[in-house]
């Protein structure tokens, strides 16, 4: 694509919507995270926007969106140069952005939000009227969540929904989504793409960021590839392929061989432990009437009773909100269940601190890698300690810490696990999304834990990370290791885990072996259609 | 264009950048002040008096010379104390404005060793252990409150506060009065006293004790274990939970680590101010330092070392203050406007920051209530 | 700066050398108040005001400096005598006895005052007032218009328990019982009226709702008038009084405020302010600054009462001079000066003239000697005169 070529037929209508001219960003810390984009976005049409972590996407699309100046270069549209001082005035002149990570109040419940995201100079906020708008898109969509409950409640997923019929409501041109599908189901995920199609219909164009290739390739129209900043793709949807895609991504010289490649699509083998592991008596985690309530008051878990033994995978499918977040905060000690047993090794885990439960040999990559796992202030040297920094190797006499063995391990964990960071003192909000989430579980899976409770732990990473979280997942189980898997991602869940759940408000619909399910049925217990309930193990 | 030309030029700002977004702060801090110090200089302009005659006259009396820097100092001294008290807080997560009434009770507790005598190292230090301990305790009820019964600390700290001011009135009028001198607590002895640092002035080797305290709290904040903790759950308590840290250990930390800094500056007064080393009644000597300290915390970033710089700082500004009424003629009243103008536009930047990060942790306060 | 005081120096010498054949003067002099500042159109008001007077009248430049906490006080003494540009600085305020102690030793060349306080130091001039001997005029004054009114007690609000103010409730005192006596003595009784005394210390110099409680709780009980010992609270005492008076709709008569320092008889437009214990804070300034233009300055005690003018109970001169004093502070306003004149006048013409002839009896007598008026500076010196002057019902 020339960007200096015509772009106004002539007495046509213009042939972009807008355009990014020599893009760079510079990060003040030195990050080039874009460097030197040119990129036209069309109406009616879908872009694909790929790269691995820390390409640069968020940041060239926060750009296109008026959320970030940029360093270098400018965005035109056909009325000339377009400049915005907020993101509000990007949303007037009709650019909306689903962030990765939100930007929802977390008081207000998503009426509320999508009111205030409303607001007019002088005017109120018009509550119904946005429940109104809301409900119709819900239908439109296929995207449901509680309307009246404060956001912060609501599971990540949830939020991310919300996200999106938060902008979905401003009936922007041109629709930003960074890593929507992350979260969603398969079956939520059809329904939104039917929906972008119609809106790509409907003249609007529609940016479209993610790290599933198949997705890609199911439905934009055109792929833009950045690697390292740089644009270095930038090619029609129907002429390529997952593996044109991949070397795009990394970059020829990168790439080893075929296998790397494979590594980097998305097709993930069924991965059976070697040996049956020993299911006999109670599990590494015995979980026996568990019953927790929600933010809301409401039940979340229902009397759950399972087993993780050593050796195997347990995964847990369901639609975000259906309880596994509860069930999750009940087993890692933050949140008090209303009742029921749980030990970890023979020892009662419900009631006691995190920290006690951390004691007992338990690693958890939690789902909100904003509200629990890190703290975008603090350094990576400092998030890398959060939660272990009590142990000996950390702390010193008089309970210094010892900073230089911090760092150290910080800089082991940047490289056997690809964190993208200037170093150890830099703060993690300069890391990107897929950056934090790798130095999350790098930090986790590097404990040697006993058991591992992981929430989408590959959530927002790229395919190579993703797969190498996977493998690591998959050789710690090996070495006799219990894995209790929550993802939203079915085919995750369906690849990993030796016996899965899914689960559907506060219950487990069906339990056995990911063999044992075909889709079909998959769907519907996901769904809630089926009834018939099999639980414990 | 090559990419390697481009390479480099991106090369170089980088380091530039990286430059400036260390200087960031400091930059703002000085832009803040120079503004602050123009709209002084307007004030001073339309009511009359010379600006340039009195920042002149503030600049000397300040930093002069060694009897105005050694003022500086001595005013900075009690301070660092109190600002350390709302910066901990700051860094735990809270907004505590009680150092005020801590200093008070500090001041008193530190009065009473005039009623015994010790050799005279030894005596100073009970009466500074007196004071660090009275200061922690009074901060243990809005600590209390707070983690037992959700009581925000604004509120609780405002009301310990005039509960200390009135006690402090009843306690200086009425039990360590001065028999003879009805108008004044009893002196602490001379074996009691910090040493005067420099002869003439009144900076005595209270400065150490600050310092010392700054120091203490910096290695506590970011050297040690828990001061990690209190930071973590600080900035956010979700993930501090998940890190298996009690924000109600970190909470009640904060505050008592707090309660001892504006104790110690109580001392400081009483025990390291020439020439009376007793409380007014009336409260006089201690009256606003805490509050003072407020400010200097935010002009000083809420870190120990900011900290010590933003007292000698402030300290200038009172120090050269007073010499302004003298060599510029310019009224007490014209002189505090134009201190106040100045402290407010230095501490703008930080207050910002800190109000809207306090607004999204109360919010989820109000949430919460809204709930029930 | 320098080259500037040398020329000051010259002209000094030049001026003032044959007028008074005195020392060769610098041409400064300083006041230094208290926290408690300007515009209190009283004690600092007043050092400022005679302060101000004597440096016009005798060629002099003023400065002024005031406190903003207590912290204050010695480094402002300080910052001053570093100068070495002053001939003098006067300290207003016992406040500032602490610090002129430590300044005065450190500075040894240079001459300084203080009002109300006794610094041991042969550069100080400590400058005192005999406050008991007006206290005993006002307490005359109190006595006799409740014995006469038929109320049952003289009231005081005071402020913190200092030695100053036993100063004026050991003449206050005093001067009750002798303006019982004389009561008794004129009206011919077999008795003394039946007439006690209401004081109490509000610990406070600043908090005028303190005044105002207190002074409320002393006309509950009876106080034909209460006398203001407690600078700025009197601000709360006259304004009980007024409510008082306007709850029962009384315009004029008992009960009546007692002013104390300046002359207080104009505030409130003079309608219940009947007489004042003046202490001339300005007399004070003024004299010793002119001590030292004259070259008669000396370090010691100067103690100011009746005889040398420190001192009076307020009389109709005093009220015009202090009613312009009132009008630069902003209490008055000039179109309301011949409105509090008559008021005052009225007020005080209720009363019988032979009252206001005691009075004048009283102070004549301790002009003269005849009439020696206790005093008290220590705590057991102020028991042992309120054993001898009860005053209880
Ligand atoms: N605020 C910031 N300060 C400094 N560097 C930053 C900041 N935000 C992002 N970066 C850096 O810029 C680069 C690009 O980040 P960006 O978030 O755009 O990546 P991304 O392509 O969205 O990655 P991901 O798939 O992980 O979300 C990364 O190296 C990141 O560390
Ligand atoms: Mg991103």
């Amino acid at each position: 694509m020339n960007p200096t070529a015509q772009t106004t037929e002539p007495g046509g209508e213009p042939k972009y919507f807008i355009r990014a001219e020599g893009i760079t960003k510079v990060y003040s810390d030195g990050t080039v995270a874009v460097k030197d984009v040119d990129l036209e976005i069309h109406p009616r049409e879908i872009l694909g926007l790929l790269g691995e972590n820390g390409a640069g996407k968020t940041t060239l699309t926060k750009i296109l969106s008026g959320l970030l100046p940029p360093t270098k270069g400018r965005v035109v549209s056909p009325r000339g140069p377009v400049r915005f001082g907020s993101p509000r005035e990007a949303l007037e002149f009709g650019i909306g952005m689903v962030h990765q990570h939100f930007a929802l109040v977390g008081t207000f419940t998503a009426a509320e939000n999508v009111a205030l995201s409303h607001r007019r100079p002088f005017g109120r906020l018009r509550l119904s009227e946005a429940k109104g708008r809301l409900e119709e898109l819900m239908d439109a969509s296929g995207l449901h969540v509680p309307l009246d409950v404060p956001v912060e409640r609501l599971a990540v997923g949830e939020q991310q929904r919300v996200e999106i019929l938060k902008v979905l409501s401003r009936d922007v041109d041109l629709l930003i989504l960074d890593e929507p599908t992350s979260v969603l189901t398969p079956l939520e995920v059809d329904e939104l793409f039917a929906l972008l199609r119609r809106l790509k219909e409907g003249g609007k164009s529609i940016i479209l960021i993610t790290h599933k290739l198949k997705e890609v390739l199911a439905i934009t129209d055109r792929i833009a590839v950045l690697r390292r900043g740089e644009l270095v793709g930038d090619v029609e949807a129907a002429q390529t392929s997952p593996e044109k895609l991949a070397r795009l991504m990394v970059g020829e010289a990168l790439i080893a061989g075929k296998e790397a490649i494979e590594l980097r699509t998305e097709e993930l083998p069924r991965h059976e432990a070697r040996r049956e592991p020993r299911r006999e008596g109670p599990g590494v985690l015995h979980v026996e009437g568990l019953t927790v309530r929600g933010d809301a008051k409401k039940i979340a878990v229902k009397d759950l009773s399972f087993d993780v033994y050593a050796g195997e995978i347990f995964g847990i499918a369901g639609v975000e909100g259906n309880g596994q977040t509860e069930l999750v905060e009940a087993l890692t000690g933050l949140r008090v269940p209303v009742k029921g047993t749980a030990t970890i090794r023979g020892v009662e885990i419900l009631g006691k601190d995190p920290r006690e439960i951390y004691r007992l040999g338990v690693a958890h990559i939690p789902e909100d890698r904003w509200k629990r796992g890190l703290i975008l202030q603090f350094t990576l040297a400092e998030n890398a300690i959060l939660g272990v920094q009590r142990w000996k190797e950390f702390r010193g006499p008089l309970s210094f810490l010892r900073w230089r063995k911090i760092r150290e391990h910080v800089r082991a964990l940047m490289k056997r696990f690809g964190i993208q960071a200037t170093g150890p003192g830099a703060p993690a909000k300069s890391l990107s999304g897929g950056n934090q989430q790798k130095l999350i579980v790098g930090r986790e899976l590097s404990k040697d834990p006993a058991i591992i409770i992981a929430a989408q732990p590959t959530r927002g990473l790229d395919i190579s990370a993703a797969q190498y979280i996977r493998a690591l997942l998959l050789e710690m189980r090996d070495a006799g290791r219990a894995i209790l898997l929550v993802s939203a991602d079915l085919d995750e869940v369906l690849a990993l885990s030796d016996r899965m759940a899914i689960m559907y408000e506060g219950r487990f619909m069906t339990v056995g072996s990911p063999a044992g399910l075909d889709r079909q049925a998959i769907g519907m217990y996901m769904g809630g259609v089926v009834s018939a309930s099999k639980e414990g193990a | 264009m090559s990419a390697d030309a481009m390479e480099s030029r991106l090369q170089a700002s980088t380091v530039a950048r990286r430059a400036l977004a260390g200087l960031n702060p400091v930059l703002e801090s000085l832009l803040a002040g120079v503004l602050g110090l123009l709209v002084g200089a307007l004030l001073m302009k339309i009511w009359g008096y010379d600006p340039w005659k009195a920042y002149h006259a503030l600049f000397v009396g300040a930093y002069g010379d060694s009897y105005g820097l050694a003022s500086s100092l001595a005013r900075g001294t009690p301070l660092i104390l109190t600002a350390l008290t709302f910066s901990i807080c700051v860094r735990a997560g809270m907004f505590n404005i009680g150092a005020e009434g801590q200093v008070y009770l500090g001041a008193m507790a530190a009065v009473t060793v005039g009623y015994f005598s010790l050799p005279p190292g030894l005596h100073l230090i009970v009466g500074l252990l007196f004071a660090i301990i009275a200061g922690a305790i009074w901060s243990l009820g809005p600590a209390i409150l707070k983690i037992t019964r959700g009581v925000h600390e604004v509120i609780s700290t405002i009301m310990f506060n005039w509960i200390s001011h009135f006690l402090c009135y009843y306690l200086v009028a009425n039990v360590l009065v001065d028999p003879i001198r009805g108008e004044k607590t009893i002196s602490v002895p001379r074996s009691a006293r910090f040493p005067i640092l420099m002869r003439g002035t009144d900076l005595s080797y209270s400065l150490f004790a600050a310092v010392a305290f700054a120091l203490v709290i910096y290695f506590i904040l970011w050297h040690t274990v828990t001061g990690y903790e209190v930071r973590a759950a600080g900035l956010s308590p979700t993930a501090a939970r998940y890190g298996g840290i009690s924000s109600k250990r970190t909470m009640l930390l904060g505050f008592i680590l707090g309660g001892m800094g504006a104790g110690l500056a109580g001392a400081c007064i009483v025990m390291g101010l020439p020439p009376t080393y007793a409380e007014f009644s009336g409260l006089p000597q201690i009256s606003n330092l805490g509050f003072d300290g407020m400010a200097v915390a935010m002009v000083g970033r809420t870190h120990p070392i900011g900290i010590l710089v933003a007292a000698v700082f402030f300290g200038g500004l009172t120090a050269g203050g007073r010499t302004m009424q003298i060599t510029a003629g310019v009224p007490l009243e014209m002189v505090r406007v134009v201190e106040g103008v100045i402290v407010t536009a230095m501490a703008i930047p930080e207050l910002v920051r800190l109000f809207r990060f306090v607004w999204r942790r109360s919010s989820s306060l109000f949430a919460f209530r809204r709930a029930r | 700066m320098r080259k500037w005081g040398v020329w000051i120096l010259v002209a000094a010498m030049l001026l003032a050398v044959p007028a008074f054949a005195g020392p060769a003067l610098k041409g400064k002099v300083a006041v230094v108040l208290d926290v408690g500042g300007r515009g209190d159109l009283s004690f600092n008001d007043m050092g400022f005001k005679g302060t101000d007077q004597a440096a016009k009248d005798f060629g002099l430049q003023m400065t002024e400096v005031q406190s903003a906490t207590a912290a204050d006080y010695l480094p402002n003494i300080r910052n001053l005598a570093r100068t070495k540009q002053y001939d003098l600085i006067i300290c207003v305020g016992f406040l500032l006895g602490d610090a002129l102690a430590q300044a005065a030793q450190e500075f040894p060349d240079q001459k300084f005052a203080i009002i109300d306080s006794v610094v041991d130091a042969p550069n100080v001039m400590s400058i005192v007032f005999r406050e008991n001997e007006m206290s005993a005029l006002v307490g005359a004054l109190g006595g006799m218009l409740a014995a006469y009114h038929g109320y049952p007690y003289v009231g005081v609000v005071l402020g913190i328990e200092i030695p100053v103010l036993y100063h004026f409730e050991a003449g206050y005192r005093f001067g009750i019982a002798w303006g019982l006596e004389k009561y008794k003595a004129h009206e011919g009784l077999e008795a003394l009226p039946n007439v006690g005394l209401l004081y109490v210390y509000t610990g406070t110099f600043d908090d005028i709702a303190k005044g105002k409680a207190a002074t409320e709780a002393q006309l509950a009980q009876g106080a034909v008038a209460v006398y203001n010992v407690a600078g700025p609270l009197g601000i709360g005492d006259l304004e009980a009084i007024t409510e008082w008076h306007n709850a029962r709709g009384t315009k004029h008569g008992p009960p009546y405020y007692f002013g104390v320092d300046a002359n207080q008889d104009y505030l409130g437009k003079g309608v219940h302010a009947l007489a004042s214990g003046m202490k001339r804070v300005d007399v004070g300034c003024y004299d010793a600054v002119k001590a030292v233009v004259e070259g008669t300055f000396q370090g010691g005690v100067v103690s100011l009462g009746l005889a040398e003018g420190g001192v009076s109970i307020s009389g109709l001169q005093d009220l015009i001079d202090f009613i312009e004093f009132g009008i630069a502070g902003g209490a008055l306003k000039r179109s309301e000066v011949y409105e509090t004149v008559a008021n005052w006048a009225t007020n005080r013409a209720a009363i019988p003239y032979w009252i206001w002839e005691a009075v004048d009896e009283l102070e004549k007598g301790i002009l003269n000697g005849t009439i020696q008026v206790p005093t008290a500076n220590t705590r057991d010196e102020m028991l042992a005169i309120r054993a001898q002057y009860p005053l209880t019902r």
